[in-house]
């Protein structure tokens, strides 16, 4: 098997992995402040939509690399707004976080059409080959020998944003204040009370944040992996980083280990179908295994995570902040 | 004579199923109006008239024979799925993984109903039946058992089933269950071979004046029987008894020695049963056939349908029926009206959403008000007890005596 194979399934592993890591990072914002979102697959679809719309109007007027890039940014904006329902709902009205996510993800498939049929005037697709970023070569990766170059050839810079993520995230929550009393909302919401910490403004933002990364996340996704919205496209992705959150043990830079190899097990299929061993194994099969790693894991079979203390619990104050 | 007093208070305010049925009807109209209200500003923002808009949806159901079999047929699926959610809530779980459970318990019955050609139709239906709820049951008992023996949470290991469930389906269609017989001359690549006509349900719209392309079967039946069976089980039997004290409180449950452990695996596999039996309308009913990329998000929309039949098996069927409506209005609405189609799926969502709200609300209300009236009774014993302390120069009786 030529190396050159696993070049380009390491390259679209990298596609993947901006996906699900983006997306995790937002699930991580929202878990750590003790809000379960479940509904990052459907904030990621609202992305997709508003993200290739933006795309599509903006590039004539702010040319390339920055009408791709505004519309990226507002498919964040997209679906920050969404996620602003579940925040409404499970902070202000607790209501069971996790039946919120569920209504998110099945109005979200109805937001995305009713943009669309705005947007695009058909409700299932926008029209393909819409613009996107230049893609780039990474230096010095790029000309790695053996063809395992490929895999630093030709991406799209927002996978370089996606690596560079970690930085401002794994910042936020462990060298400020703002993320110490963050993460103090998820573990133990009564004790951050104790001490002046509002948990509502905190939880609002970590769950807007969260919609905002999903969404930025689909927008990616959309805008500069197929080139158009098609309704469906997220496959799940939203699940797989749910996944990998869990994996990662609610941790940023184990979120990075995590969403790479369940993002290398998508692109096997797709790249790795005639390498020996691998390659006898049916595509499906490959592609459950973030599943059942997941499982795996949450059994205690192979190692231990610990999900923040508070999340999924509503929040009593007596006064309601 | 603390009993008496407590009678007296508890006369002056409304009974409490009253006040809890009357409550839910509350809830429910106040979530009703506000998504009504909510949609008729999106319809009043595209242009539209919200008054045609909803007359509009109303017709396509109501306007016909086979307008009203059209929502009768797609309320059975939704009845099985949102009752399959209903039975693990009772018992305090979240079985998120209807939808996998669902097209495991589709492609088993396929499977029955390729192999077992050799019977006769009606021993081809049941078994076609019996293997769906069995495919339901296989795939419910892996987080069941999971919860139990290793406390791994139902919900995260119900949605990673559903990703496996749709990866092994599409496996069974492109492998074991391929269409084999290229002989039609149309795209066969996946799906897998029709079912004999003797493994199909018998449509049933015929004996009312309901054209067959409504495939109103006996599917519905089915499902409005799956309702009283449950309503039965959660009601009249041990079992349901056992998951509501375990959802209520599972120290109480085992401290009154339940097995909670064994309550919770039970559920789940009547949970699983009835989700198996979900796409028995739309493949052995409507299409003949187990097509690739079967995820119909039944499963999920079974969830919404729950909650707003508030997990009670009758309310159940009625959400079911007032989705049907809504979903029907769909094709009424893309004729009668320059709205999308897509805003019905938006109104849906409103409904949803508002009707999860209220009800919180409502319950909160409901909760602190009845805390208030527990307080209530307790001030007037301390009272009606100082008085007899007056009155007689003794203590009155101790309050746990009717506690």
């Amino acid at each position: 098997m030529p190396l050159g194979d696993i070049g380009a399934a390491i390259g679209i592993a990298l596609t993947y992995f901006t996906i699900i890591y983006l997306t995790g990072l937002g699930g991580l914002y929202s878990e750590r402040s003790g809000i379960v979102n479940i509904g990052l697959e459907g904030m990621m679809i609202v992305g997709t939509v508003t993200g290739s719309w933006g795309t599509a109007e903006l590039t004539p007027e702010l040319g390339l690399p920055w009408g791709p890039l505004a519309g990226i940014l507002i498919g964040a904006a997209a679906g920050a707004i969404f996620a602003s329902i579940h925040a409404l709902a499970t902070v202000t009205f607790k209501v069971d976080q996790i039946v919120s996510g569920v209504v998110i993800n099945l109005v979200a498939v109805g937001v995305a059409r009713f943009l669309s049929t705005i947007a695009f005037g058909q409700a299932t697709q926008s029209d393909s080959g819409q613009p996107h970023m230049d893609s780039i070569d990474i230096p010095l990766l790029s000309s790695l020998p053996w063809g395992l170059g490929r895999a630093f050839d030709g991406i799209s810079p927002m996978v370089v944003v996606a690596f560079l993520m970690v930085i401002p995230v794994w910042y936020s929550l462990y060298r400020t204040r703002w993320g110490l009393r963050l993460r103090s909302c998820g573990e133990n919401p009564e004790a951050a009370r104790s001490l002046g910490v509002r948990v509502s403004p905190y939880r609002y933002e970590a769950v807007l944040l969260s919609g905002a990364l999903a969404g930025m996340a689909g927008a990616f996704l959309a805008v500069e992996v197929n080139l158009s919205w098609n309704e469906g496209q997220t496959q799940g992705l939203g699940f797989i980083a749910l996944a990998a959150l869990i994996l990662s043990n609610w941790n940023p830079i184990r979120l990075m280990g995590a969403a790479f190899i369940f993002g290398f097990a998508q692109a096997i299929p797709l790249r790795l179908a005639d390498a020996p061993i691998i390659g006898a194994i049916p595509p499906e099969f490959i592609r459950m295994t973030p599943y059942v790693v997941t499982i795996i894991v949450l059994a205690g079979f192979v190692g231990k995570v610990r999900p923040p203390a508070a999340a999924g619990r509503a929040y009593e104050g007596s006064t309601g902040v | 004579m603390a009993t008496v007093e407590a009678t007296t208070v508890r006369e002056a305010h409304r009974p409490e199923w009253v006040e809890n049925i009357g409550g839910q009807l509350l809830a429910l109209l106040t979530a009703l109006g506000i998504a009504v209200l909510l949609g008729s500003v999106i319809v009043i923002a595209y242009g539209e008239s919200p008054l045609v808009v909803y007359s509009a949806i109303l017709s396509g159901s109501f306007g016909d024979a086979t307008g009203l079999g059209y929502v009768l047929a797609n309320a059975g699926p939704l009845i099985f799925s949102a009752l399959a959610v209903s039975v693990c809530f009772k018992g305090g779980m979240f079985n998120i993984g209807v939808e996998g459970q669902f097209i495991v318990g589709m492609a088993s019955a396929s499977f029955a109903a390729l192999t077992f050609t050799f019977l006769p139709a009606p021993l081809l239906v049941l078994s076609v039946l019996v293997f769906g709820v069995l495919g339901g049951m296989a795939w419910a008992a892996v987080p069941a058992i999971l919860k139990v023996k290793t406390g791994a949470h139902e919900v995260v290991t119900t949605i990673m089933m559903n990703g496996i469930a749709a990866s092994l389906v599409a496996w069974v269609i492109r492998g074991p269950l391929r269409y084999e017989d290229i002989g039609g001359g149309f795209n066969v690549n996946l799906r897998t071979d029709p079912f004999p006509d003797a493994a199909m349900i018998p449509d049933l719209g015929h004996l009312f004046g309901i054209r067959s392309s409504a495939r109103l079967s006996w599917v519905l039946p089915m499902a409005i029987v799956a309702a009283a069976v449950v309503w039965f089980i959660m009601r009249r039997m041990r079992l349901g008894y056992e998951a509501r004290a375990v959802g209520a409180s599972p120290g109480s449950a085992r401290a009154a020695g339940i097995s909670i452990g064994a309550v919770q695996v039970k559920l789940f596999l009547l949970s699983g049963a009835l989700a198996g039996l979900v796409g028995i309308q739309q493949l052995f009913a409507d299409q003949g056939f187990l097509p690739a990329g079967y995820e119909a998000g039944i499963g999920f929309t079974g969830i919404a349908v729950a909650f707003l039949g508030q997990n009670s098996p009758v309310g159940i069927v009625f959400a079911a029926l007032l989705w049907g409506v809504l979903a029907r209005g769909e094709t009424s609405l893309q004729l009668e009206t320059d709205v999308p189609r897509e805003f019905i799926i938006i109104l849906q969502g409103l409904l949803i959403m508002s009707v999860v709200v209220t009800y919180q609300v409502a319950k909160r209300r409901l909760f602190s008000r009845q805390l208030r009236r527990a307080a209530d009774v307790e001030d007037l014993r301390d009272a009606e007890a100082s008085v007899d302390i007056e009155r007689a120069g003794e203590p009155g009786p101790p309050r746990e005596v009717d506690r």
